[in-house]
């Protein structure tokens, strides 16, 4: 009884490392994204997905919601909407990566900035790549699942039902 | 009214009361979700539209490019007569997506800035890719790029040769369609054909590429020096582009 008491306690703590990971991983990439737009717009381009203007629009619009998204995330705010959509990022992330894989397109991910292009003698690492997008994905369905965690402006606000998220949510 | 009617009366004041409570609450949770939501979308809004305006090209110029006169080094400069600096130097080559991109959104950028005096434009086509097919569709273009003796048929060219870069992997700019080219780019000279075809600047376009590596300390294309400052991130923009070069000019 103690024992499960304890686990069922634990999980609003596990959701906000979730979301914090997520988000702040969200952010870190999100960043210089939005300040190189060239190098967002060529990366998007490199994975040869889309046709060339709605790869110049992902590559403009990716970065904003990245950000945003991360930040929602951090604060806890709109918590279940705003992990939705950042694990629909990470689906379409681990796609676009097996994709370029299964084609043998020798690029970078540009996940974090960096124009998709491989500098001289560089490998590429998708596996790598696929399994931290992955493992984001995972975060962001925990964080739907139990949403919002504590230290969540949703629970503050009382936008969750329960109060602050402690009362059996989810 | 008896005693149990006033008492039911009553208990159903409360459950009103109760219940007003309930849904004035439920509006206001509501209403906060959705303020907040409008926020967030607003700031995604903002932001793409910040990015939109910083990264959209301009208009090109209404006149004739700046005289366009390839240097003994075998960079090629655009400026007016008199025009020395700032100097925005550009190592691009023309297998790199990020420097078609570059010249797609800031090319008419850094030829606005020419044409108006504001700087002088030093284009250093380079070969940075190692491994084929890349490296040989890199070297044909420059190479047959070097057999254009300079003026607006050389942009033309170089504008060209990024508009119809090969994908990654396949193998393109191929002599027919690089003559072709050429010479809807108004290049009249009348060994130019031979020239591309016999790719007679290749080894001096390796020379050069290698060198200029070296020595400006390339790491990767696009690189555009201000100065001999590197530009980075939204300094590369139209905008970011424009007010760094003004900015020099103070």
């Amino acid at each position: 009884m103690e024992w499960s008491r304890n686990v069922a306690g634990a999980i609003p703590w596990v959701t906000t490392a979730a979301r914090l990971v997520l988000g702040i991983v969200l952010i870190v990439a999100g960043v210089p994204k939005f300040r190189d737009q060239i190098q967002s717009v060529t990366a998007v381009k490199a994975y040869q997905l889309l046709p060339d203007s709605a790869a110049t629009m992902v590559g403009h619009a990716l970065p904003v919601v990245e950000i945003v998204v991360g930040v929602l995330l951090v604060l806890g705010l709109l918590t279940r909407v705003a992990g939705v959509i950042g694990g629909l990022l990470m689906a379409a992330f681990v796609f676009g990566i097996a994709w370029a894989w299964a084609n043998g397109l020798r690029i970078d991910c540009g996940c974090f900035g960096g124009g998709g292009q491989l500098a001289a003698g560089q490998e590429p690492t998708y596996l790598v790549d696929i399994l931290r997008d992955f493992g984001l994905a995972l975060c962001a369905a925990w964080t739907v699942r139990f949403a919002p965690g504590r230290l969540a402006l949703d629970g503050a606000l009382g936008l969750t039902g329960g109060s602050g998220g402690s009362e059996g949510e989810g | 009214m008896g005693k149990a009617g006033r008492e039911k009366s009553v208990r159903e004041r409360i459950k009103e009361q109760q219940q007003a409570a309930r849904a004035a609450e439920k509006r206001r949770r509501m209403l906060t979700y959705a303020a907040v939501g409008v926020v967030a979308l607003a700031a995604i809004g903002g932001g793409w539209f910040y990015t939109y305006s910083q990264s959209r090209s301009e208009q090109p110029a209404a006149g004739p490019l700046a005289p366009i006169t390839v240097q003994p080094d075998g960079s090629v400069a655009m400026a007016k007569q008199g025009v020395a600096k700032p100097v925005i130097d550009v190592y691009e080559d023309f297998q790199c997506p990020g420097c078609q991109q570059f010249e797609e959104l800031s090319g008419p950028t850094l030829k606005n800035l020419a044409f108006e005096g504001k700087a002088k434009v030093v284009y250093h086509p380079i070969t940075i890719f190692g491994q084929e097919p890349l490296k040989s569709n890199s070297v044909r273009a420059a190479a047959a790029l070097r057999c254009v003796p300079g003026g607006e048929p050389w942009m033309r060219l170089h504008d060209k040769l990024f508009q119809e870069q090969p994908r990654e992997g396949d193998v393109g700019f191929q002599m027919a369609d690089l003559v072709a080219w050429g010479k809807e780019a108004g290049v009249t000279a009348p060994g130019f054909e031979q020239c591309v075809t016999s790719q007679q600047h290749a080894q001096a376009h390796l020379a050069y590429s290698g060198k200029t590596m070296k020595e400006a300390a390339i790491e990767g294309t696009p690189t555009v020096k201000l100065d001999g400052q590197a530009l980075e991130g939204e300094q590369l923009s139209p905008v970011g582009l424009r007010q760094a070069v003004e900015d020099a000019a103070k």
